[in-house]
């Protein structure tokens, strides 16, 4: 065995607080190790090159590289030994950087420390074994979860370069939340004249297969080949028949709100969501319709079905999109914002109200009233500290009399991240108040205006020239909104200090972007990780932000984090391209680390495959009688049943036993320790 | 080295992650750490958290992703029952079940992650270097590495909420006393077959492990069941055993 090991200095980064060369010398004498050497950037080109020309000068059959995270450049080591000629995972790394150099200031002891991690990466690395990844068929197709904008263009993206895509929405109509929009920041041009041919183009694009009104039920595979179960859900209307002519809803007896207007308006139980819907299909809404027949009368296409069933699905695909956008913070949880008030909406609702084809017509009154005073307030149910009640917090910044500290301590509902759409959609808002009531003025109580994309900060210094007013309140001060003696709603909050209070007669909260309700069920279909907020996580915030820890997964838009329709459509695209070059492949290569059985060891019992979320180890009939067996393409590799086998029949191929049993005896050994 | 040594095996994807955060931020955390990295907290078993103890760490730090948020679903969970077993194992073994700790960091939780290594450090300072025997551990050790911990320490989490074969479902307190008889059983019989390494009566070894006499009758039973010792000689009608090398203690 010639092992090879190289410290880098990173400059100074580790070098300031590591004697690399110390630690060089350690390493020297380590077992088996042939060559140590030090350089100041070791992935730098002539760093590789250092580490290349040993590799084939000196025959070295083990690298270590003792330098940054493996999470950081294991990938371009591994590059760097096999441009070499030496198998990619007989490649070890020490972290002594991000663990070592960086956390700590004690020079010696950082370097007595360093010294530990190198002996054990050496340690491990005279126990790794070569491997060839593994090469897995691709089916070129692909399914797109979520019908909003994100959905649509990776959908469209994607069938444009040539493969077939199965979009699932689970509405009856795709669009999501950009379809409920009137006007976008920061151009103000119309919502659904961006969207609705987009909407149209999808429909009639070759190679894409639209399933509206639909679920997704179960996801099984791997990258290149999954299986997914789909269940599209009787709409009681044929939708090759229905010509969208509406003469159902017409006759429709029952009404109800509608949703989609926020349920500031009424639908029927036969309906389309809205007027541009795609597909233009109706449908019947199995809860509420009393199956009197009427529609089946007037339906001239007889295109009514009320024996239809529920329709299951199978789809094979290479990847999956997830775009599955967000769900809006419920304002009634923190009761001081009054939301029980009609006078009180969310800026949803507000769109709604603005918007022609909405429930007032574009009209913006409440209760056939049309308002003076319109009072916007940021930042509702965002950028709240955990673990810090809203009250307690208020009080100590408050100068409110006591009538209006009387609020019940409450812990806090909402979500410490910022929503990042608020700021610029109350800044629209605002504009559009005056723009449909000349006469009316507009007031915001903001806490910092967030005005980062292109041409942000122009559009809200427009609007603040437009005379919209912006009263800056911190974000601990009380606020309250409520209803006087009189039924006239007021604003009470503080600001810089000073109480203050507003009367208005329509009060814009801007409720902040959260999950999607059911975003934890979706996670766990598509097997993929969250964050601490539960928006779905990315493989790497910075490097890879739109595929997921999921081979073959990969995410789009707000179900990802709050983010506007620019950044959406951005991330939209980059998701098919990262699906677009796995599908253009023949195979794809992924990665051996699996765990694999020793059926001489194997007694059977099943406890393996007991543990595995992937159902990747099965115990099969073989001709020396049960034993288990793995699925490598199906194994991420964790370890759980290696860690769980009675008899340590499974190995987890580069975290062994004995791998992990070295390395952890290497590292606490100062010197040879022998029992 | 004076100071505590104390290793860490930390998942790829959450606790290691927010390590290598707290480095890019710099939170400082006290050098006496060494950080290993497993895939999954899953992956880490009673017989590895035993080894680390036998070959000279004073703490040990096991470290997954959030409950519900394991990169491999549920890995986590089974940790947390593979970690008790383990904490009864260095029980028994006569050294501080606190001195292995199990933590769940996030990728993002940089500064927790070095504030939680910083006050594990100074617990584990304040208890000192391990104080038992070498062959308390190493009976402890091959304790961990027998079938039938390695099956309970995997099939807690099914008893406790699917139930057994017959559908009984175990509640806490009986599983408790269960997994407590068992590892006490299972040690017992371990620091035995470590000193049949020379031959010994029932009498010596109870005197030596202080242990009742009936008890370690009762294992040395077992242990001849199980062809791991045999009778050396008989002594005035008393036997004395032996380890059975062909099988091996390991
Ligand atoms: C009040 C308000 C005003 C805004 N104004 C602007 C603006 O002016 N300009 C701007 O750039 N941005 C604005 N935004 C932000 C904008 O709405 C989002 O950026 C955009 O809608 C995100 O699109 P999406 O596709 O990610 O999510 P969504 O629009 O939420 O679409 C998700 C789709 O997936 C479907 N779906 C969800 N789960 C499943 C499932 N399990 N199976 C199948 N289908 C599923 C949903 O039904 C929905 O159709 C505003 C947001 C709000 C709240």
């Amino acid at each position: 065995m010639k092992i090879g090991v190289y410290v880098c200095h990173c400059g100074t980064n580790i070098a300031a607080t590591v004697d690399v060369k110390e630690v060089t010398e350690f390493a020297k004498n380590q077992p088996d190790v042939t060559i140590a050497r030090d350089y100041v950037y070791m992935c730098s080109d002539p760093g590789q090159e250092l580490i290349k020309k040993d590799i084939s000068d000196a025959n070295l059959d083990r690298v270590v590289v003792a330098s940054c995270s493996p999470r950081m450049h294991e990938v371009t080591f591994r590059k760097t030994c096999e441009e070499a000629g030496l198998n990619a995972y007989c490649m070890e790394m020490a972290n002594i950087r991000e663990h070592c150099s960086w956390v700590h200031t004690d020079k010696e002891k950082a370097t007595e420390k360093a010294k530990g991690l190198v002996a054990s990466a050496i340690a491990k690395a005279s126990l790794l074994q070569p491997f060839e990844p593994m090469r897995v068929g691709v089916t070129p197709s692909v399914l797109v979860i979520g019908g909003g904008i994100a959905g649509i263009q990776s959908a469209q993206d994607i069938a444009d370069a040539g493969f077939q895509v199965y979009l699932v929405e689970r509405e009856p109509s795709i669009g999501g939340h950009m379809a409920q929009l009137d006007k976008t920041f920061p151009t103000l041009d119309c919502s659904a004249c961006v969207l609705t041919p987009k909407m149209v183009d999808v429909a009639r694009h070759k190679n894409i297969k639209l399933i509206t009104y639909a679920e997704v039920e179960t996801v099984e595979g791997y990258i290149g080949n999954f299986k997914v179960a789909v269940r599209k859900k009787a709409r009681y209307v044929d939708e090759e028949k229905c010509t969208g002519c509406g003469d159902c809803a017409k006759v429709c007896p029952v009404t109800i709100s509608n949703e989609f207007d926020m349920d500031l308006g009424a639908r029927k139980a036969a309906y389309v969501p809205f007027p541009q819907a795609v597909p233009l299909v109706y449908t019947l809404e199995r809860d509420k319709c009393m199956r009197c027949g009427l529609c089946e009368v007037v339906c001239e296409a007889g295109a009514i079905n009320f024996e239809e069933r529920d329709e299951e699905i199978e789809l094979e695909v290479g990847a999956i999109i997830a775009a599955t956008g967000y769900d809006l913070f419920d304002p009634s949880l923190e009761p001081n914002y009054g939301y029980e008030y009609d006078e009180v909406i969310t800026g949803l609702e507000f769109e709604r109200l603005c918007n022609a084809s909405g429930p007032t017509l574009g009209k913006i009154e409440i209760n056939g009233k049309e308002p003076k005073e319109v009072v916007f307030i940021s930042c509702v149910g965002s950028r709240e500290r955990e673990g810090i009640t809203n009250y307690e917090l208020r009080i100590t910044n408050s100068n409110l009399d006591s009538q209006t500290s009387n609020l019940k301590p409450q812990t806090s509902k909402g979500n410490e991240y910022c929503s990042r759409v608020c700021c610029m959609y109350i800044a629209k808002q605002a504009h559009l108040v005056r723009e449909h009531i000349s006469d009316a003025n507009a007031t915001v109580f903001y806490t910092d205006v967030r005005a980062f994309g292109k041409g942000f900060e122009e559009f809200y210094w427009r609007v603040k020239e437009e005379g919209v007013n912006y009263i800056r309140r911190e974000l601990t001060d009380e606020l309250k909104v409520d209803k006087d003696e009189n039924g006239q709603l007021r604003v009470k909050t503080v600001s810089e200090g000073v109480p203050i209070e507003k009367e208005a007669d329509l009060v814009v909260l801007a409720t902040g972007i959260v999950p999607k309700e059911d975003v934890c069920e979706t996670a766990r279909k598509l097997k993929i990780t969250q964050s601490g907020d539960k928006f779905f996580l990315e493989a790497h915030p910075k490097l890879r932000p739109v595929d997921t820890l999921t081979n073959g997964i990969f995410i789009a838009g707000c179900c990802q984090s709050p983010k506007d329709i620019p950044d959406t459509v951005a991330q939209a695209s980059a998701t098919a391209s990262r699906a677009c070059s796995i599908l253009c492949k023949e195979y794809v290569e992924v990665e051996p680390i699996t765990a694999e059985v020793d059926e001489t060891l194997c007694c059977g019992c099943g406890i393996c495959e007991s543990v595995c979320p992937y159902g990747a180890i099965e115990v099969v009939d073989t001709e020396e009688g049960r034993r288990a067996r793995v699925t490598s393409v199906k194994c991420y590799g964790c370890g759980t049943c290696g860690s769980s086998c009675i008899k340590k029949a499974v190995k987890m191929h580069q975290f062994t036993d004995e791998q992990l049993i070295a390395q952890e005896r290497a590292a606490l050994a100062t010197e040879e320790v022998v029992f | 080295m004076d100071e505590v040594k104390l290793i860490g095996f930390m998942c790829n994807w959450c606790c290691y992650a927010g390590a290598d955060l707290a480095g890019v931020s710099r939170f400082h955390y006290p050098p006496n750490i060494r950080i290993i990295r497993v895939m999954c907290s899953g992956r880490v078993d009673p017989e590895l958290i035993l080894d680390t103890f036998l070959y000279g760490a004073d703490g040990v730090f096991i470290g997954g992703c959030h409950l519900g948020e394991c990169h491999y679903l549920e890995g986590n969970y089974y940790a947390e029952k593979k970690i008790e077993m383990a904490k009864r194992l260095l029980k028994a073994a006569g050294v501080e079940p606190e001195r292995l700790r199990l933590e769940w960091v996030s990728a993002s939780e940089g500064e927790r992650f070095a504030e939680v290594i910083r006050v594990f450090t100074e617990e584990i300072k304040e208890l000192g270097p391990v104080k038992c025997e070498k062959e308390e551990l190493e009976a402890a050790c091959i304790a961990a590495a027998d079938y039938k911990l390695r099956i309970l320490a995997t099939k807690e989490r099914e008893l406790l909420e699917d139930g057994n074969k017959y559908g009984e479902v175990f509640t806490m307190h009986e599983m408790d006393r269960l997994l407590g008889d068992m590892v006490q059983e299972d040690y017992e019989s371990k620091r035995i077959l470590l000193k049949l390494k020379k031959p010994m009566s029932v009498k010596e070894i109870a005197s030596e492990l202080n242990l009742k006499p009936n008890v370690v009758f009762r294992r040395i039973l077992d242990l001849k069941r199980h062809e791991l010792i045999e009778i050396h000689e008989i002594r005035d009608n008393t036997p004395t055993y032996i380890a059975n090398t062909r099988e091996g203690v390991e």
